[in-house]
């Protein structure tokens, strides 16, 4: 396969957040405005530079639909807006959407945002999945899976049983998440927790306990991407986009996710090996989702990743630090878009902006989460059904 | 006989008949007329040569559990006084691994649910409309 042709010609130029809550008390409408807007600001863009607007929801709309945020921001010139489903498999495509639709020339300057009062509206809704019984729920919703754990768990016990994986090895990976998070001012989830902690934690839905289930939040992060030439003449240094894919197939069996279809396109696309990868914020809606991903984005070989985690090779001064914010688990659940800004700061020549360094990052693990220099960072969303890699400039 | 409030499954144009023979008992898939391949969910094409023509074929009532969940908590409140109750994909005898159901495996303690774990169907009549097929452990009261 050759390089992917939009390889390095876009870039991420603007990061934004809001605080993470289990109640913002605002509509997801201002949660996404407040993102946007910082995001904008920090690309050192205009409102109305933006003529491109994307987002991604999970099954049904939920969180904040891109049309509102489209008038809100009064956009007199809006090319190109798309927003589809996909939900946490879909954070990286999100972004290479808006990096197609540049490189297209179809639009100048992209937003991509994600904002959800996911924790204060969404769990009171959670009792609305006895509806879902159409389609393939129908096989799923009368047997009682109402809840991710029960969809993504037969991943895991098969992994168990195939390779010897432990729950004792989630809890290595949730403790090390949890210790990234505590460098993290915009952490939700910032006490250390240990892997006692970890194991006396009640279950949830086997094999997974509390303590290996990501958090549910309410918050919004936007990005702006732009074409690699104008982002030169931007405020920050540009983090490129090298490759990507978004989309889905089928797996030699239950162990696997599709990040084993994803990685060859994504490595190929972007002339680079899995060696080359410097961090990676991975989707972890559960401790094991997080490994098994790693597995199969082949930056461990498929079946050690418990091993892998209990030697530490994850955290920050590790041979491949995974989840430097503290991801879904510790950080906050913003469907994985929140991944994508940790890889942009993490790759900016100044570094992360909000751990607890007072001045230039010391690397003295008690105050500073920015890892030592890292080049390439590879990010990927649900079972790897989408994912990228980026690179600093 | 107290009314049955969890969620029943609302069947379509291409699944009644997989739901209306679990109602007389009997597990059955669609099986390609032309390459002879089983599928699974019910689909109107056969995602392996593309052909529209299929039949219902009943299966073999035994499968293997290939993995499983076991739900403690629940989102439901119907289901509360189920847990812990075990959710398995289960790969039906005879289908060459191309049906694996999810459903649920019961008449056995959590503890004792494996991989690999060879099961049987037991249909469950929970309204006079609708019985769903669940499993339980083969070789078990037999």
């Amino acid at each position: 396969m050759p390089e992917q042709p939009i390889k390095d010609k876009t870039a991420i130029v603007g990061i934004g957040w809001t605080a993470f809550s289990r109640k913002s008390g605002v509509t997801t409408l201002t949660l996404a405005a407040e993102a946007s807007l910082k995001a904008i600001a920090d690309a050192g863009l205009q409102v109305q530079d933006i003529d491109g607007v994307v987002s991604f929801y999970h099954r049904q709309p939920e969180g904040q639909m891109v049309r509102e945020l489209v008038r809100a921001l009064g956009l007199k010139k809006c090319n190109f807006e798309f927003y589809s489903d996909g939900g946490g498999g879909w954070n990286c495509g999100a972004v290479l959407s808006g990096a197609m639709l540049v490189h297209s020339g179809i639009c100048k300057n992209v937003l991509v945002f994600k904002a959800r009062n996911r924790y204060s509206e969404g769990r009171a809704a959670r009792a609305e999945r006895a509806n879902d019984v159409k389609g393939d729920a129908q096989f799923t919703t009368p047997f009682g899976i109402h809840h991710a754990a029960a969809s993504f768990g037969p991943i895991a016990t098969a992994h168990m049983a195939r390779y010897g994986t432990t729950t004792l090895d989630f809890a290595h990976l949730a403790v090390t998440e949890r210790s990234h998070a505590a460098l993290n001012q915009k952490a939700m989830m910032r006490k250390p927790i240990t892997i006692e902690d970890h194991q006396n934690s009640r279950w949830i839905i086997y094999p997974f306990r509390l303590l290996d289930c990501c958090q549910e939040s309410d918050g919004g992060v936007a990005l702006v991407i732009t074409s690699a030439e104008r982002a030169r003449d931007l405020k920050h240094a540009p983090v490129y986009i090298m490759s990507g894919m978004g989309g889905q197939g089928q797996t030699a069996g239950l162990w696997e996710t599709n990040g084993a279809n994803s990685a060859p396109l994504l490595y190929e696309g972007a002339g680079i090996t899995p060696r080359d990868v410097s961090i990676a914020e991975i989707y972890d809606p559960f401790t094991f989702m997080c490994m098994t991903h790693i597995e199969d984005f082949g930056l461990v070989k498929k079946g050690e990743i418990g091993g892998w985690v209990t030697a530490g090779h994850n955290r920050l001064d590790g041979d491949l630090p995974v989840n430097t914010h503290g991801g879904l688990m510790s950080e906050a659940h913003i469907h994985g878009l929140n991944h994508v800004i940790e890889a942009v700061q993490q790759l900016r020549p100044e570094g992360v902006v909000d751990d607890l360094c007072d001045g230039p990052h010391t690397y003295d693990r008690s105050k500073c989460r920015q890892v030592r220099n890292p080049e390439v960072a590879l990010v990927c969303g649900e079972c790897g059904e989408s994912a990228m890699l980026l690179r600093r400039a | 006989m107290e009314a049955y409030t969890k969620p029943l499954p609302i069947p379509d144009i291409d699944s009644q008949p997989f739901w209306d023979r679990c109602k007389a008992h009997e597990l059955a898939a669609q099986c390609c007329h032309d390459c002879g391949k089983f599928r699974w969910p019910p689909q109107a094409f056969c995602p392996h040569c593309y052909s529209w023509k299929f039949d219902w074929t009943k299966l073999e009532e035994t499968g293997t559990v290939c993995s499983f969940v076991v739900v403690h908590y629940v989102s439901i409140p119907a289901f509360q006084d189920d847990v812990p109750y075990v959710v398995a994909h289960i790969t039906l005898d005879g289908t060459d691994n191309r049906v694996t159901m999810i459903s649920n495996v019961i008449e056995c303690p959590w503890q004792e649910v494996k991989v690999g774990m060879p099961v049987r169907v037991v249909f469950e009549d929970v309204t006079p409309e609708v019985t769903l097929p669940k499993f339980r452990p083969a070789g078990r009261m037999e």
